[in-house]
């Protein structure tokens, strides 16, 4: 290696202050969430039976041929099995999945407009996504809505409202007011466009609750497989990216002056935004204030590095998404709250905190 | 870095509107020097640099670094050329300082790139230029505003560019702080061979630091060369619409220009009856000038004498435009000088009497206040520092002054209190009772 | 470069980020590669059981077990049937705004409703659809209305290999057929033809009243029939009713009243009062139940202005008999709509 001078600076830039443990600590939150929301759920299965069937499927059943032996009579053992292995997994799976697109997509947003109160929901990207997802139900344009279909309509709706940002926000980008209120305009005017859908929805083919709010029961192997196929794009240009948005911060004329394609860069950002987003709400529907808290409990923790702030929200995302899911099935018996609910009752309190926050210490700070 | 490269700018226009910003300018920097720009505000300073920067789309012109044109570049190239310290930067995250520098290495870096032991030496190197090393753990917003604007200096250096831009630098830091960010830049461009060209307001900093000064106005290039060749009273007439003196550094031979204040109120706003005084003023030495210049300042009509030419008080005298009694140079004062005074004094409202230094040769100057008959204006006598100490007469200075005291001379400490007097005296001889009406609710 | 090929440092790592890239694509292509695995594995298909194909309202084709013995239907109306047909002791899930739970349709028939023995095991939630409490139903065969959204219940189709047939009746005889449809799958004995002899009677009555009607060259009365009101400061003050495409609509035209909601673009729309006060009904009946009584009613925008509140021709009608497409609405509901609109007709 070169650069005989640069020993121990060298080891200096090398290793970021991530804060190993914190990280691992995150992770193994999320393992530990993501192994115990197998187990919870409206329909109540004993303990051991849930984890005879995880560890039956998953081996393909070379372990625990018949994982309901000596507890419950075959036909409820069925029952188990499609309820664990078809339903809850792959809704855990996609509380994951959604959860970390959203962090992803709201941490990528305030990057891009340096705006601590980004947010895909916030901003009309969602509901833009829903928009285009729920158009294919109701307008009869030829295309018959499916796993692929869905996603990338969502995407569509989602770039759509993005570039509408960007218009709004223009070359300049203008004060946090003025764009956070643009963005909740563009938002509620899609939200009226989501709702007039639903009200000339034909047959019944969409549930206004899912749409408008959200939720996770929709979830399926297949969905899952393809959610995760649009984070792993976004997420992966995104961290490749993420240096980008850290000079980005510098301000457009610094970030020009340093080599950044400020204006490229940015509509790459967002079309990235646009894409996590869109292959969330396509499944899920729209869900809230994800994308808001995750990047600033990130920060709070890790810093300000995007190339942190960036794969940490997505992680966060997830388990704040997950445990949100977790509750809405257990607060009422019997019951499925809507995910968006919850999140809601989370996020717009913090919202309403970041705001004070930011009024208090002028236009400057996060 | 293989040292520094000339900049070429040929005939750059560039347009805001139906007025353009930069009309046809062009300009060659060459390598390793460093270049002030100056220029009043609008003049183009800014969008020159932004022009070179590539933050501004010239309608026409070319820009070549090392005789490359820059304009076909992409941005990343543009960047490895040419590095920019703007004159300030908004606020952002509480980045480490390390991490802020090391963005310095943007262009350097490609995008599935990291850093490496290169950048990284480039980093610290950028630190100890500009002494930041030990804060290279602080986050940026903990730092002072000398060493914020250092830190900038730092990422900029990090960007390991032959040019270097900077707009301003020293804008928002005190004079000790710009002596010192300007010596480090100074010491930059001789010591890596830099190119440096900087935008800057102050032409002493300017003539101090800058191998060469580019003067702008209105988009055009006026004037271009050595400070000593730049800087006159002309150009900063011409220019900047200012009257100014030229001196020169008794110790470096510098130029510098000590611009002249306005009168607070123009001559021709008023006529003679209009404006209080006239008011005499006694000195010497350089003992009148502060007084003087405040007088004139505040609008009175203004009087001096008797004063030797070429002494301090003079010269300012005649370049407040204040009439005055005057004695060839070093030489006693003569009886047709000290009758001229004396008319002076008779025709003054009030005589001040500043704390000058009295010897032999002008001593006539308080003998003849004493002298004057009853009548006479009203005699303000500056009683700091001690006239004991301004005694050079052999003891006869301090009797004249007791005995004006004596005869209601009225003391001041300073030119502040002299003006509250003179002021509260203009507005009870100007209108009787309105300042009786305020003395007695006062 | 010369710029940078002078440099030390121009022999670059590749970076961490290019690593993660990689290593999450592997990591992805393995969990695509086994979720399409076990989404490929053959499904437990039900041994032994011959099977019947029908078309459903929505036009779908599915496939369902011939007699099958777990049936959850998601409608009132659906048990409505299934309870006419003998067909009680299938029942083993109901969507929770059925009767029993104090839902939405708490108001049908208490003897009628005693007779469906529901119980709160029996309940799933529809809106959000709670698929555990589906699931864990061990359902063989689902009947679903709307209420369901298609999305979600094409979800359980799919991937839980579970056969949903929608039920949802664009019109009176649209009733009439899905009761011949449930016919198909499950042997009534007499019970199947004797309900639709009797709901073909109600319709051919129509007929006769229509002939009538036609006759005497009589002008249909105007008709406004609502189901549920928003008073005056609420949000949206204005009279629910049916438009075109459902099955209310068609009720309405049964009956022989001309709906004043005929034109309308949206299937469920909801009339204001300067809406209702054009187009002048000559006859309102108003549906009541679900905590919705005539003193609501007269809290609707412009109540007391409409000619026919003022002549006196404002009708109240059993809300489960107008709302509900299931046999009742025919059997009962039709007929009772006919003596309110053609009082002489109907005796």
């Amino acid at each position: 290696m070169p650069a005989a001078g640069a020993p121990g600076v060298g080891d200096r830039l090398g290793r970021r202050r991530f804060g190993g443990w914190l990280l691992a600590s995150t992770v193994a939150t999320m393992a530990f969430l993501t192994l115990a929301s197998f187990f919870v759920g409206t329909v109540p299965i004993p303990f051991r039976v849930v984890a005879a069937i995880l560890l039956h499927q998953a081996s393909n059943g070379a372990v625990f041929s018949s994982p309901c032996a000596g507890t419950v009579p075959a036909f409820r053992c069925a029952a188990f099995t499609a309820i664990v292995w078809d339903l809850r997994v792959p809704a855990v799976l996609l509380a994951l999945i959604a959860g970390a697109a959203l962090g992803l997509a709201g941490g990528t947003l305030q990057g891009v407009f340096r705006n601590p109160l980004a947010d895909p929901y916030l901003f009309g990207l969602s509901a833009g996504a829903a928009v285009g997802a729920a158009g294919l139900y109701v307008f009869n344009i030829g295309l018959r809505e499916s796993n692929i279909t869905l996603p990338l309509f969502a995407f569509l709706g989602a770039v759509v409202t993005g570039a509408a940002i960007l218009a709004i926000a223009g070359g300049r980008l203008g004060s946090v007011e003025t764009l956070l209120l643009s963005g909740v305009a563009l938002s509620y005017l899609l939200s009226g466009v989501l709702s007039l859908m639903l009200l000339y929805n034909p047959f019944g083919s969409l549930q206004v609750s899912f749409w408008l709010l959200g939720g996770l029961t929709g979830a399926t192997w297949d969905r899952v497989g393809v959610a995760f196929g649009g984070l792993l794009v976004a997420g992966s240009l995104l961290v490749v990216a993420s240096r980008e948005v850290n000079v980005l911060q510098l301000g457009d004329e610094v970030a020009l002056s340093l080599g950044v394609e400020v204006a490229r860069v940015r509509t790459r950002l967002i079309l990235l935004a646009s894409l996590a987003t869109g292959f969330a709400v396509a499944f899920t529907g729209v869900i809230g204030f994800v994308g808001l808290i995750s990047p600033h409990i990130v920060r709070r923790i890790f810093g300000p590095d995007y190339r942190v702030v960036l794969p940490g929200s997505a992680l966060v995302g997830g388990i704040f998404l997950l445990g949100a899911s977790d509750l809405a099935q257990t607060i009422l018996p019997q019951t499925v709250l809507p995910v968006g609910v919850l999140t809601a009752f989370a996020g717009a309190p913090f919202f309403l905190y970041l705001l004070q926050r930011k009024r208090r210490q002028g236009t400057g700070g996060r | 870095m293989d040292g520094g490269l000339t900049l070429e700018v040929d005939d750059l226009v560039v347009g805001y509107g139906d007025r353009p910003a930069l009309r046809g300018l062009s300009l060659r920097v060459e390598a390793g020097e460093v270049l002030a720009l100056t220029g009043p505000n609008g003049s183009g300073k800014t969008t020159l640099l932004k022009s070179v920067l590539g933050l501004v789309t010239p309608e026409r012109g070319t820009i070549r670094v090392g005789g490359t044109d820059v304009g076909g570049l992409a941005r990343r190239e543009r960047a490895r050329r040419i590095a920019w310290v703007p004159q300030s930067e908004a606020p952002m995250d509480n980045v480490p300082l390390l991490e802020y520098v090391l963005y310095g290495r943007h262009p350097h870096i490609g995008g599935f790139e990291r850093e490496n032991a290169y950048d990284a030496v480039r980093v610290r190197d950028a630190l100890a230029a500009v002494d930041l090393t030990d804060r290279a753990d602080a986050g940026i917003l903990e730092l002072s505003g000398g060493e914020r604007q250092r830190a900038l200096l730092a990422r900029a250096l990090a960007q390991d560019t032959p040019i270097l831009l900077l707009d301003e630098p020293t804008s928002s830091l005190d004079i000790g702080h710009q002596l010192d960010l300007l010596d480090r830049i100074r010491a930059l461009s001789r010591g890596e061979g830099r190119t440096v060209v900087t935008a800057m307001h102050d032409l002493n900093l300017a003539a101090r630091y800058a191998d060469r000064i580019a003067v702008l106005d209105h988009g055009r290039l006026v004037a271009l060369g050595p400070p000593s060749a730049v800087l006159s009273p002309t150009l900063l007439r011409d220019v900047w619409g200012v009257t100014a003196d030229l001196r020169h550094d008794a110790r470096t031979g510098l130029p510098f220009l000590v611009p002249r204040l306005p009168p607070a109120i123009p001559p021709e706003a008023g006529s003679a009856t209009a404006r209080p005084g006239p008011i005499h003023v006694l000195g010497g030495g350089g003992a009148a000038v502060s007084t003087l210049q405040r007088l004139v300042d505040e609008g009175f009509r203004v009087t001096a004498g008797a004063l030797n030419l070429l002494d301090s008080d003079s010269e300012a005298a005649q370049s407040l435009g204040v009439p005055f009694a005057a004695e060839m140079p070093f030489a006693p004062l003569s009886d047709e000088v000290r009758a001229e005074n004396r008319r002076f004094m008779l025709a003054a409202t009030a005589i001040v009497i500043t704390p000058f230094a009295v010897g032999p040769s002008n001593l006539g100057n308080l003998e003849d206040v004493a002298g004057l008959g009853p009548g006479s204006p009203p005699v303000i006598l500056f009683v700091q520092p001690p006239w004991t100490l301004r005694d050079f007469a052999a003891g006869r200075v301090t009797p004249i002054i007791n005995d004006l005291l004596a005869r209601g001379a009225s003391p001041v400490q300073g030119v502040d209190e002299l003006l509250a007097l003179l002021r509260a005296r203009t507005l009870r001889a100007r209108d009787p009772p309105v300042a009786d009406a305020i003395r007695s609710v006062g | 470069m010369s710029l940078n090929g002078a440099v030390p440092g121009a022999s670059r790592q590749v970076s961490l980020a290019l690593v993660a890239v990689i290593s999450l694509v592997v990591a992805g292509g393995a969990i695509g590669a086994t979720a399409a695995y076990f989404e490929l594995r053959p499904s437990a298909t039900h041994p032994g059981a011959s099977a019947v194909t029908v078309t459903d309202d929505l036009g779908r084709t599915v496939t369902a077990p011939s007699n099958p013995s777990r049936v959850v239907a998601l409608s009132p109306s659906i048990v409505d049937s299934l309870v006419r047909l003998g067909l009680r002791d299938r029942l083993v899930g109901v969507d929770c705004s059925s009767p029993a739970f104090g839902g939405l349709s708490a108001d049908y028939d208490a003897s009628q409703t005693a007779a469906w023995h529901l119980t709160s095991a029996m309940c799933v939630q529809v809106s959000p659809l709670n698929s555990e409490a589906l699931v864990n139903l061990s359902p063989t065969l689902v009947l679903s209305s709307t209420i369901v959204s298609v999305s979600a219940v094409q979800e359980i189709a799919n991937t839980l290999h579970i056969p949903v047939i929608m039920l949802q009746p664009v019109s009176v005889s649209g009733i009439v057929t899905d009761v011949q449809l449930l016919m198909s799958l499950f042997p009534t004995g007499s019970l199947g033809p004797t309900l639709v002899a009797s709901m073909q009677r109600e319709l051919g009555n129509v007929s006769v009243l229509d002939a009538n009607l036609s006759y005497n060259d009589a002008q249909l009365p105007s008709l406004l029939l609502t189901y549920a009101v928003n008073p005056v400061g609420s949000t949206a003050p204005g009279y629910w009713t049916f438009g075109p495409g459902t099955f209310g609509q068609s009720l309405a035209e049964l009956a022989g009243g001309s709906s004043i909601s005929a034109n309308v673009t949206i299937p469920w729309p909801e009339l204001s009062g300067s809406q209702v006060l054009l187009a002048a009904p000559s006859l309102i009946v108003y549906g009541t139940g679900f905590g919705i009584d005539l003193t609501l009613y007269a809290q609707g925008p412009d109540w007391s202005s409409f000619t026919a509140v003022q002549s006196g021709h404002a009708y109240a009608i059993d809300s489960t008999l107008i709302t509900e497409p299931g046999p009742t609405t025919v059997l009962v509901g039709l007929p009772d709509l006919i003596g309110l609109l053609h009082p002489s007709a109907h005796s």
